[in-house]
């Protein structure tokens, strides 16, 4: 004997279940609708799947069916006509004229006769009706007859000769129907140990009872798409900051910060920018509406010497008015000016990474706030091939190869720039550079060389990427961001 | 960086090279070269204005090849000109030269000429304010003895390519150049002018008479500077001359100023630097023998001579960039290449730290997303308007100059940048949960003062007050603080559902539900909460040293 795992849902095995219960192995599925206590849709879907497994039998058949006809309803209804014409009998005391029952039952009458005469109940002679059996017994003989009728109208059928009557006296007639009709080859509850229920998931009741072993995991299709999912991220700009960062610590730089809106002494003046410089025109920095800052006050010695120092090399009239001006930095050398201004014991490796501001309209090239990484390295003996040295070391760490490029900055001498070639072919300033000039050694009070360099982050993170397009990189979408593609 | 525009067959004609070796060479000098319709256009930086005319452009080339070196001092000679200078407040500075056989041999040239004085005027004469060259036909002056003197603006000459005299005045309000540079030297309807014979042939700053204009088939030229500063005037004419005396069988002309600083001009003389080669090798980085370095410099056009172990460098007159042994030494290296200096490699061990804000946010960070924020990055400057919408205006920082009005304000708080976020992301699935940490700038009475901030805000069909609160604990529960929230009032927050929060009886931020008010003016159709809190606060009022 061939000993076979068939494989149901659990709703499939509840059914099943439901049928070795309440004992039903045919019927159509009206019938095992009502015995089952199942709506009929949910059922027809099951028992599809269950005839798919060879379970249950299902065939269409046509059935024929009792249903009364409208004068089987009105039987039922108002009583047989022979059920009337006894009590007519039995007011008039037995015996009644033939005459008085044509009044009363009218077309009925012959009818109402006629079948109580057949089946036994009265005699007629000369124009007189009376009861041939008791009263009571004529009574139930009508009522059993009635009783039956009811039946045919729930489809049950009676026995041959009552059905012949009924229909002989229009009051059913049969019609043909078809239905579907379900027949269960085998025992449900022999059908049921072989059967294993297949569930979709597994659950912590299912574990703690056991049931598992009963259970089978539906197989799925493993390469359907599944509904998709959004992790909260980091954002792909902070990252590649971060990791900037990260570069300038592992190379031993010591990390600080510094204001964003600056007064213009450490923004410009400090760094050896005349007062007339066109750098300073209105249209290639942002002020901001604040008074200016008492800088006499607060830096003097500095002011002093920072006005010197302008007032002997560019020939003019240095102003300490514009110097104390408010503005948002920008270049983060602000930070660094600060930081030499404060004469830092030799060595030093600085660097601070913030946002500056510039006087430019957004495009895809250009926003007017962007972050700068700037450090310093200084110490007795340092020279600019050290620092070339640094810078390299630098894009190395970044995976670039940069070309070195002379440059002219106002606060450096020698100055560099390094250039980077793109995927693109383009090729992108990745920095300016230099050793800081000795007019600004000489205000800030340094007396060791000094290297400074400065790198814009956005086209930088930008060429890392692969955007085209920096507004991107500050574009709030948070679906974009969580979907940003990872890379090393 | 200026862009100088010039035709590939002047530069061929002057260098003997073509575009590609050109670049190369160029890109040493810090220049960089383009195509552009028919022209080379070549960036050079600011401070190299000598090189800002072909002559200029191919003395340097070619010290660079070996092809020349050093400087030849011009011939002079006396050109019988004289500059009276009478009182002229706006600009009172001119100095004057001529140029003989410059030869104006092709409007090539006429236009290669004009563009060096325009880069001149942009860049040290700071767009004509400081400094502002007149370039004239010499043998068109009406006379040799010109006045500088201040003239009233109802007063007529002939302009450049008018072909009638006209009043200044006209000039200054009508003509382009007059309504750009009008008004700088301008006094009480008086202007500065040259006169010569008795004709105005310039109106410095603004525009030159047609009298003495230049054309092809101009010989020898009259040159004049004026500006606010005697030592760029000078520096200006002595750059231009420069340009013009590279050009064949040239003498420079000496012209008699009598003023105040009375004298002949131009004075072009070399400035002379004394350096020690330990000098520049110091600051290099290099290892350059005496003669090495001299023989470098001759080729930066320099001439040098080794006295006692110094080497004495003549710089010439042109050469503004240069003051300095620094200027000398980073010509050294160009001249030798940065490449081939070569970057050293001589790393001291030394501990690099992160600033305290940057290990406290990476820390925040990570709890932030483990909490389901996902980070975005917005720009510091927003918009008046929304700042407007949260009631935030008087604590916030103006941009005096913005580009465009959407960035010219600072955000005070990080409220602007959530919510333009979540108005942003609206057609996202929600829950929306963002958040960002960066900087605000606020005014606190007559200061302006940034600080780094977290904030954090959750958009969704049913969001509230305890949402938003239960992460906040969460975050500075595992941040170690002992804090307090208590009930607060934020013009943007509900009543009510808005609390701050408090360490050592210092609010370090505040957290609650945006007035529906608030959403509806911004657009937004679904409820937000939000938090704020400062980094910069939350160190001041702990003892962990996070870096």
């Amino acid at each position: 004997m061939i000993v076979y795992e068939v494989v149901v849902s659990e709703s499939e095995y509840k059914l099943l279940e439901l049928m070795r219960d309440k004992g039903f192995r045919e019927g159509s599925i009206e019938d095992a609708s009502r015995v089952l206590g199942v709506d009929v849709s949910t059922l027809a879907s099951l028992v599809m799947l269950l005839k798919d497994k060879g379970l249950v039998d299902v065939e269409e058949r046509r059935l024929k069916r009792l249903v009364l006809t409208e004068k089987g309803l009105d039987v039922l209804s108002r009583g047989l006509p022979e059920e009337r014409l006894l009590a007519i009998i039995s007011e008039s005391g037995g015996l009644v004229d033939i005459g008085r029952v044509n009044d009363v039952l009218g077309s009925e009458a012959s009818i109402a006769i006629g079948q109580a005469k057949r089946r036994g109940l009265i005699e007629v002679s000369r124009g007189y009706i009376k009861l041939s059996v008791g009263l009571d017994k004529a009574r139930a003989s009508l009522e059993s007859l009635k009783s039956a009728l009811e039946s045919c109208g729930r489809g049950v059928y009676p026995e041959f000769h009552v059905l012949k009557e009924f229909k002989d006296r229009g009051l059913v007639r049969e019609v043909e129907e078809k239905v579907v009709y379900l027949k269960i080859p085998e025992d449900p509850g022999e059908m049921l140990k072989r059967v294993k229920v297949e569930i979709s998931k597994i659950n912590s009741e299912i574990l703690k009872k056991g049931l598992w072993k009963r259970f089978k995991l539906r197989a799925y299709n493993v390469a359907a798409e599944p509904p998709k999912v959004y992790p909260a991220r980091l954002h792909f700009l902070q990252e590649f900051i971060e990791m900037v960062r990260d570069i300038m610590k592992e190379m031993g730089f010591v990390e600080v910060i510094g204001p964003l809106v600056e007064v213009e002494l450490f923004n410009f003046d400090l760094l050896f920018q005349a007062q007339d410089h066109p750098a300073r025109e209105i249209h290639d920095s942002l002020w901001v509406k604040a008074e200016p800052v008492d800088i006499e006050a607060l830096y003097g010695d500095l002011v002093a010497r920072v006005a010197r120092v302008h007032e002997e090399n560019w020939g003019y009239k240095w102003s300490p008015k514009i110097a104390s001006r408010l503005m948002l930095r920008s270049q983060t050398t602000a930070v660094s000016s600060r930081i030499i201004s404060t004469r830092p014991k030799p060595p030093i490796r600085i660097f601070t990474l913030g946002r500056v501001y510039r006087h430019d309209v957004v495009d895809a090239t250009h926003l007017p706030e962007f972050h700068q990484l700037d450090g310093i390295e200084g110490y007795h003996g340092y020279t600019f091939r050290d620092l070339l040295g640094t810078l390299k070391e630098i894009s190395e760490r970044l995976n670039l190869h940069v070309k070195f490029k002379p440059a002219y900055f106002p606060f450096t001498e020698p100055s560099v720039e390094g250039y980077v070639k793109l995927p693109n072919g383009r090729w992108l300033e990745l920095y300016g550079a230099g050793l800081f000039r000795p007019e600004v050694l000489e205000m800030a009070g340094v007396n060791y060389p000094v290297g400074a360099w400065g790198f814009g982050i956005e086209r930088l993170a930008a060429a890392y990427y692969g955007i085209e397009d920096i507004r991107i990189l500050y574009a709030g979408d948070v679906r974009y961001i969580t979907e940003f593609k990872a890379r090393s | 960086m200026p862009v100088l525009r010039f035709k590939p067959s002047r530069l061929y004609e002057l260098t003997g090279l073509d575009l590609e070796e050109l670049r190369e060479l160029l890109f040493r000098l810090k220049c960089e070269i383009e195509e552009v319709e028919g022209y080379v256009n070549v960036e050079i930086n600011a401070d190299r204005p000598d090189m800002f005319i072909g002559e200029g452009l191919a003395r340097a080339v070619k010290g660079l090849l070996g092809v020349e070196g050093g400087w030849a001092k011009p011939k002079l000679v006396d050109s019988g000109a004289t500059l009276k200078v009478e009182s002229v407040p706006t600009r009172p500075y001119i100095v004057g030269a001529v140029v003989y056989n410059v030869n104006i041999d092709s409007s090539d040239y006429l236009e290669e000429l004009i563009q060096f004085q325009e880069k001149l005027h942009e860049g040290l004469g700071r767009r004509r304010r400081k400094a502002a060259i007149g370039i004239h036909d010499l043998e068109k002056l009406p006379s040799k003895t010109l006045i500088y003197t201040m003239k009233n603006i109802d007063e007529t000459f002939k302009p450049l390519n008018y072909d009638k005299p006209v009043k200044i005045r006209e000039v200054l309000e009508n003509d382009e150049k007059g309504k750009l540079y009008g008004s700088i030297s301008l006094l009480d309807g008086e202007h500065p002018a040259i006169v010569s014979g008795g004709e105005i042939i310039t109106i410095p700053p603004v525009l030159n008479s047609d009298i003495t204009r230049l054309e092809v088939g101009t010989k020898h030229l009259f040159i004049d500077v004026t500006g606010t500063d005697l030592k760029t005037v000078s520096l200006v004419l002595n750059v231009l001359v420069s340009g013009l005396l590279e050009r064949g069988n040239t003498a420079l002309g000496l012209v008699k100023v009598e003023s105040p600083w009375n004298g002949f001009y131009p004075k072009f003389e070399p400035k002379t630097l004394k350096v020690k080669p330990e000098e520049v090798n110091s600051i290099l980085g290099s290892s350059f023998s005496p003669e090495e370095l001299a023989s470098i410099m001759v080729k930066m056009r320099y001439n040098v001579r080794l006295e006692e172990g110094s080497l004495i460098v003549e710089v010439p007159p042109y050469r503004v960039d240069v003051s300095k042994s620094v200027d000398l030494a980073e010509d050294v290296a160009i001249c030798y290449g940065y490449e081939e200096l070569g970057p050293k490699s001589s790393w001291s061990v030394m501990r690099g730290r992160l600033h305290s804000i940057t290990e406290l946010s990476r820390i925040i960070r990570t709890i932030m997303i483990g909490l389901g924020f996902t980070e975005v990055k917005l720009l510091s400057l927003t918009s008046p308007h929304i700042v407007k919408v949260l009631g935030l205006e008087t604590a916030s920082v103006e941009v005096l100059n913005p580009v465009q009005v959407e960035y010219s304000v600072l955000r005070p708080s990080m409220a602007t940048s959530l919510l333009q976020t979540l108005k942003s992301n609206l057609h996202n699935p929600k829950p929306i949960k963002i958040f960002e940490i960066g900087p605000v700038v606020y005014r606190i009475n007559d200061s302006v003062v940034d600080e780094e901030v977290l904030g954090l805000a959750i958009m969704d069909e049913e969001v509230g007050y305890e949402e938003i609160q239960a992460p906040v604990y969460s975050l500075l529960r595992i941040l170690d603080f002992k804090f307090k929230v208590s009930s607060a009032k934020l013009p943007f927050l509900v009543e009510g559902r808005t609390a701050e929060i408090i360490i050592d009886s210092k609010r370090v931020g505040y957290m609650g539900e945006v007035q529906p008010e608030i959403l509806e003016k911004l657009g937004l159709e679904y409820p937000v909460a939000l938090a704020e809190i400062s980094l910069s606060k939350l160190l001041n009022v702990t003892s962990k040293d996070y870096s």
